[in-house]
């Protein structure tokens, strides 16, 4: 008996020994923090009021002088990828643990934390802008963190009309009269759940951005910071559309119509020539 | 043997009484389903994955009255949706919690197991995933599905309801959904004047009630066209426009400029009881709606054809108007608002 507890001990030790760490002592699987750099160009994005001069302008590609008094968007479906196109998807159905908001007002969600990642050189990184129209469905009861997130009074990433999430929501200010700017994107698209046929109407919003990365992020004794440039100066000067705002597409009541598609495109990407949008690259801190 | 088997019987019923671990004797929940008229298109696909039973309708309808769906136990589903006003109410738009004043006019809630698209935008295309939109509107009940389930969970109504129309007393979203839809597909309404005399149930038309029809048949129905008295076309009439930022119309949905501010052509069942019209209760008056008709609507690129082609107007005279009222009118159901 005694022997048999000493032999269920070393058992023990030895599986939370390997669960730690490989042969060679590096751990199994360690966090990779993604850092999301929000920037017009180069430079870092402060967000003001109408009147604000600490605000950050930015001139459009057409011209038009613009700022931000507040920018948010939605980051899921998070895929970290190795070079032999080994795919390591983090949390892909599970907006709790799998999604958050980007709110450049709020400092302590410019880092999303993936955690428990295992061991391995990553040379690419896949995500969502938005929700995938799967699980764009406002399920409060599968995801009550993320729907508590989304929905609280100083995020307002709900489209309730069309019960999901906005994926992206901009407010600021264009032009020397500082007309209003309101840029609010989501999908619309509706339909029984897994039966593609049956979504027959709407527009799907949602982007997925693939980026090679500049580094090998190399998971393991290290625990990398993976920085995401997210540079608004394509909101009207992007890779697909350069747009000139006016009274037809400023606010959301003519933009969801036909140019809401425009500036999705020039944020995420139009999915096929553009496959990143916005984003880039910055570094990746081993 | 007769005796045999019924003392058996009586065994097992004794049995399965005294039996402590059995749950509940299934209760029987027999199918409902609703009436379709005569001439009335086919059901919407989904009412064939959620047909009405009568348990389910049972509760869809005590959870349509019951105002804990709203945040501050203020507002039913029957507060804007009153059974007297064919399921609408008297306001221009919408009036939630607080006051708070909505997006749109309330649209009568009748005939919907035929209706292929909801809400004026037709954002929805299966009733189930409707009720979720003004559970969680700020607008509306500003309220959550998760709120709504913790206020009714432990109610001994809810739970013997919830039992007997799916089996077990779990409160679940999709039950919640099914239910309310379940209801409302029995909300069908066919029993007006209009009715009785296309049935040849003895009624006749007044005279300027078969002159209005005449009138309808020529100058409104290519839109208000079958027993639905819509054709579920979304379309641009060129009428005063919602001056709220978040109004686009049907382009809101699909995103296609060509509908931009085009509205579900709204049924004309039961037209009397639900005033004021138009899809932010433009209009205080059925005669106002045929007024500005006549007068002119608003032009725009995407104005429907019908009207473009015909200088932006629908020409009536004073007589056709008072006719086509009168046939409206004729269109109301009184076995429906009084039920």
């Amino acid at each position: 008996m005694k022997n048999l507890k000493k032999l269920l001990f070393v058992a023990a030790t030895t599986t939370a020994l390997f669960s730690c760490s490989n042969d060679d002592g590096t751990p199994v699987a360690n966090n990779v923090t993604l850092a999301f750099h929000n920037t017009f160009g180069d430079e870092t994005i402060v967000l003001g009021d109408a009147t604000d001069a600490s605000a950050t302008v930015n001139t459009s590609e057409a011209g038009q002088i613009h700022h931000f008094a507040e920018a948010k968007y939605v980051i899921s479906n998070i895929v970290l990828v190795e070079a032999d196109g080994t795919e390591f998807p983090y949390n892909i159905n599970d907006l709790d643990n799998g999604a958050t908001v980007v709110n450049l007002a709020d400092a302590t969600t410019l880092t999303y934390v993936l955690n428990t990642i295992p061991a391995a050189t990553y040379t690419q990184i896949q995500f969502g802008l938005g929700v995938r129209s799967d699980l764009n469905t406002l399920d409060e009861v599968s995801n009550p963190n993320f729907y508590a997130l989304a929905g609280a009074n100083d995020t307002e990433m709900m489209w309730e009309w069309g019960t999901g999430y906005r994926f992206t929501k901009i407010e600021g200010f264009y032009g020397s009269e500082n007309e209003t700017l309101s840029v609010h994107t989501g999908s619309t698209v509706e339909g029984t759940q897994d039966e593609e046929d049956t979504y027959t109407q709407g527009v799907d919003a949602y982007r997925t951005i693939t980026l090679d990365l500049t580094t090998a992020a190399i998971v393991g004794n290290s625990a990398p910071t993976i920085t995401i440039k997210a540079d608004f100066d394509k909101l009207l000067s992007g890779a697909t559309n350069t747009i000139t705002l006016g009274e037809d597409n400023a606010t959301p009541n003519i933009h969801t119509a036909a140019s809401m598609e425009q500036f999705v495109d020039n944020l995420g990407g139009d999915g096929t020539t553009d496959t990143h949008g916005m984003f880039t690259i910055e570094s990746v801190t081993n | 043997m007769v005796k045999y088997c019924m003392l058996l019987a009586v065994t097992i019923t004794l049995a399965s009484c005294s039996d402590t671990t059995t749950e509940m004797i299934p209760i029987e929940n027999p199918e409902i389903g609703f009436t379709i008229p005569a001439n009335f298109p086919e059901p919407n696909n989904a009412v064939y994955n959620n047909m009405p039973t009568q348990y389910g309708v049972e509760l869809g309808k005590q959870l349509f009255f019951d105002t804990r769906l709203s945040t501050d136990n203020s507002i039913a589903c029957a507060s804007c949706h009153i059974p007297s006003n064919a399921f609408a109410d008297h306001n221009a738009q919408g009036i939630g919690v607080e006051g708070r004043v909505g997006l749109r006019n309330v649209p009568a809630i009748q005939n919907l197991a035929f209706m292929n698209f909801y809400n004026w935008d037709g954002s929805r295309l299966q009733l189930e995933n409707q009720p979720l939109v003004p559970i969680i509107t700020h607008e509306e009940m500003d309220s959550s599905i998760l709120e709504v389930i913790s206020k009714i969970d432990g109610d001994d109504t809810y739970t013997e309801l919830f039992r007997n129309a799916f089996g077990d007393d779990e409160i679940t979203p999709e039950r919640i959904y099914q239910s309310i839809a379940q209801y409302e597909y029995t909300l069908v309404s066919a029993n007006s004047t209009y009715d009785a005399v296309m049935r040849n149930e003895g009624a006749s038309f007044t005279e300027s009630e078969a002159n209005g029809y005449a009138t309808f048949q020529q100058k409104c129905a290519s839109c208000h066209s079958s027993e639905l008295f819509t054709d579920q076309s979304f379309r641009n009439v060129g009428f005063p426009i919602n001056p709220s930022v978040d109004e686009a119309g049907r382009a809101r949905v699909t995103g296609d400029m060509n509908e931009y501010m085009s509205f579900r052509v709204p049924s004309l069942r039961n037209v009397a009881y639900t005033a004021p019209y138009g899809s932010f209760g433009q209009f205080e008056t059925l005669m106002e709606v045929l007024d500005y008709f006549d007068t002119g609507v608003i032009a725009a690129d995407n104005l429907d054809p019908i009207l473009k082609n015909n200088n932006n107007r629908i020409a009536l005279t004073t007589q056709e108007k008072e006719d086509l009222l009168a046939f409206m009118h004729t269109l109301s159901d009184e076995s429906f608002v009084t039920e």
